[in-house]
């Protein structure tokens, strides 16, 4: 499979037009939220603002989908707000109780999910940071509060949707089929190293595992994208699925001797090469083992694998097809995430207890207007449990904050001072949307970061209003908040640290092994083989991550791998085993389902062999059971690699 | 004569009618999605998004005007 040659892309000041075509899309969707909520008169024209800068992606699909979220979360987080304000607001203990317990749900949910949805999860809580905590004095604003809030947002989706379809802002399933069929062109070089038996075959693996499963959020945006974003969203689903499949089918295969007449290693090779480009192509037999299936169980295994693996293959090239087509894949699959409540709820209490931390702070000081402050805290933990690193979000925000108020001073004190006019506030606001924006498009992951927040700060310092007010004093207690805040939280995750990545990692692995023993070989799981076999992937994706940096993260990526592999294969073995159980080899197959449950590599054999040469039920299912079978009996009698991490941890 | 809008009441709650409006051509959209897949609507227009949110619209100016 070969890439067509790309041209190189047309560049303004060294960055691509799409990048500047972007930022200006942004400055302008700022411009018609402001003019919308300044004509309506709206409470919080800044609020449209922000939603612009939140909503700042360079694809339709991404904004839409997180516009979505957005609302509902803020419907959400409001009536939360109403709730709380009315159970608790005669007590302020009770309330900040409520708040800081209210803020630690918000983040167990955001850490139960991904992408979008844990956004979503995470704007419930700083919706209440947002509306109900600078109204603890005056608990009957919060609903006004809420409604000003909404309507605000509702102006700035439909600003950013509008100004997204008129200038015609790029689809999104165009870059993720790329990703995709990168992945796939990725999967077919590991899949010879893998096959090859190369050293340090299991850390590519797994970072393939991690690259794939990472563009799950992605995927995901697909589907609200356009009338076809359903079809599309299934074929990215598809082609990710299959993908990891036919890695797991590539590591079985080596996992497996080869005999002497049976097909190599590298005629397999051969053909997942040539599979893309012509579809069916497994249909021809695997030269050397037409003859031997019924003679050597373990020829037919590799056979059966060999199959399925170009299969997968082709399956994989056919949903990228569909994915660009707009059209369903032929064969559907759902891409499940894999949930760490343990990790959840660490990470819950922890941004809880963070929060009531410096809220007595705040309290105790008896400073004014420190609800503010501490809206502003509530915010940023919030957002920071939509991130992998909290510690780095958290710096980054605490060099971000007075790098925005600088800009702002600037802004409002220098370059606008005073002006009411709002054709003088699109000429001013120009350089600090369209800098942001421009940083936000550059792929390296600090600036854009650092773009995006710089962008949602500098909106959130500078409140543009109408008539803008130009008050040093407010500018100035602003700017003070947000740094105190940021400060606050940065200073409070050193008394309550939030997980590092080696209790991460710890905790994950503890996880994965315990759910070993615990792998559905029964009849029909609730999962089929693929799917569950992409969950684990999810999780083999967050180890991978976890483990980058440490001394031990390869010998862990390691076991993570064998680990992955031992669950696959009884995965694979339990559904080929459900195929038998309508005939009369129901009786073998739950014996197969015992010796499996039992690990018993012995007895999974014999029942291999006994369901292979059984003269009863259909030849392609009494195959395809007996094969996966003599395939569980190699792996699951293969050592484990060292254990490197202890299974001590009390969660 | 000034056309009267008639707002909506949740929980004693005045909602203005816009907001109902809005949520139900909402509904409608996701209803009409799979049926615009179907018949192929976005390779009839050559540029998809613009027609899907000019449909919206159309669905929205509808309701307002018959409510």
């Amino acid at each position: 499979m070969h890439a067509a040659p790309t041209r190189p892309p047309i560049t303004f000041a060294g960055l691509p037009v799409s990048s500047w075509a972007f930022a200006i899309r942004i400055w302008l969707a700022l411009l018609v939220a402001l003019y919308v909520s300044f004509w309506l008169n709206l409470e919080a024209p800044s609020t449209a603002a922000l939603t612009i800068a939140v909503l700042a992606f360079p694809t339709r699909g991404q904004a839409v989908e997180k516009a979505c979220f957005r609302l509902m979360a803020t419907t959400i987080g409001v009536a939360a707000s109403i709730a709380m304000t009315g159970m608790f607001a005669q007590s302020n203990v009770l309330i900040l109780a409520a708040f800081a317990a209210w803020m630690g749900l918000c983040v167990y949910v955001t850490s139960l999910l991904d992408g979008n949805r844990a956004y979503a999860a995470a704007l419930c809580g700083t919706t209440v940071a947002l509306i109900a905590m600078p109204q603890l004095d005056s608990p009957q604003m919060v609903f006004q509060a809420g409604m000003a809030r909404g309507a605000a947002i509702a102006v700035g989706v439909l600003a950013v949707t509008f100004v997204n379809d008129f200038l015609a802002a790029p689809d999104f399933h165009p870059k993720v089929a790329a990703k995709i069929e990168a992945l796939q062109l990725r999967f077919l070089s590991d899949a010879s190293s893998v096959m090859r038996g190369e050293a340090r075959s299991s850390i590519a693996a797994a970072g393939l595992l991690h690259d794939m499963t990472a563009l799950r959020p992605e995927i995901a945006s697909l589907a609200p994208e356009s009338s076809s974003g359903q079809a599309r969203y299934a074929a990215a689903c598809a082609a990710a699925v299959d993908t990891i499949a036919a890695l797991f089918l590539a590591r079985a295969l080596r996992a497996l001797p080869v005999p002497v007449s049976s097909a190599s290693d590298e005629q397999i090779i051969a053909r997942l090469g040539e599979a893309p480009v012509a579809i069916g192509s497994f249909d021809r037999p695997l030269s050397g083992s037409e003859d031997i299936d019924s003679h050597d169980p373990v020829a037919m295994s590799r056979r059966w694998l060999a199959t399925n693996l170009l299969q997968k293959n082709a399956d994989t090239t056919q949903s990228l097809g569909a994915l660009r087509a707009g059209i369903y894949p032929l064969h559907q699959w759902r891409v499940p995430l894999y949930r760490s409540h343990r990790l959840a709820m660490a990470n819950g209490v922890r941004a809880g207890l963070c929060f009531a931390l410096i809220a007595t702070f705040l309290a105790l000081t008896g400073w004014p207007t420190t609800a503010s402050c501490l809206s502003l805290v509530g915010v940023l933990v919030g957002l920071s449990a939509t991130v992998p690193d909290v510690r780095a979000f958290t710096t980054l925000a605490a060099i971000v904050a007075p790098i925005s108020c600088l800009l702002v001073g600037i802004l409002e004190f220098v370059v606008l001072d005073g002006v009411t006019d709002f054709p003088l506030l699109a000429i001013g606001l120009a350089p600090f949307i369209i800098g942001s924006a421009l940083l936000i498009s550059i792929p390296n992951l600090v600036l854009s970061s650092l773009g995006r927040a710089n962008l949602v700060f500098t909106i959130a310092v500078f409140a543009p209003s109408n008539p803008q007010s130009y008050n040093p004093q407010t500018f100035l207690f602003t700017s003070l908040f947000l740094c105190l805040a940021a400060l606050s939280l940065f200073v409070a995750q050193f008394i309550i640290p939030p997980l590092s990545n080696g209790d991460r990692l710890r905790r994950l692995m503890n996880a994965a092994r315990r759910d070993l023993g615990g792998v559905e070989v029964h009849r029909h799981p609730r999962l089929a083989a693929e799917e569950a076999i992409y969950r684990d992937a999810v999780r083999v994706g967050k180890i991978v991550a976890a483990a980058a940096g440490s001394p031990s993260g390869a010998q862990a990526v390691e076991e993570a791998m064998w680990l992955f592999d031992q669950a696959a294969t009884m995965r694979l073995c339990g559904e080929q085993l459900d195929r038998l159980d309508s005939g009369i080899l129901a009786g073998l197959a739950e014996k197969a389902r015992t010796s499996l449950t039992l690990r018993d590599a012995r007895a999974i054999s014999a029942n291999a062999e006994a369901i292979r040469l059984a003269a009863a039920g259909p030849d392609d299912a009494r195959i395809a059971a007996s094969a996966s079978l003599i395939l569980a009996a190699h792996i699951l009698s293969a050592p484990p690699p060292a254990v490197v991490l202890s299974c001590g941890d009390a969660p | 004569m000034m056309e009267t809008f008639h707002e909506f009441i949740v929980g004693g709650v005045l909602v203005a009618p816009v907001v109902f409006y809005v949520l139900v051509t909402l509904v409608l959209i996701v209803l009409l999605r799979p049926v615009l897949h179907r018949i192929g609507f976005s390779r009839h227009f050559s540029s998809p998004s613009i027609a899907e949110l000019s449909l919206y619209i159309a669905i929205f100016g509808l309701i307002t005007l018959c409510f």
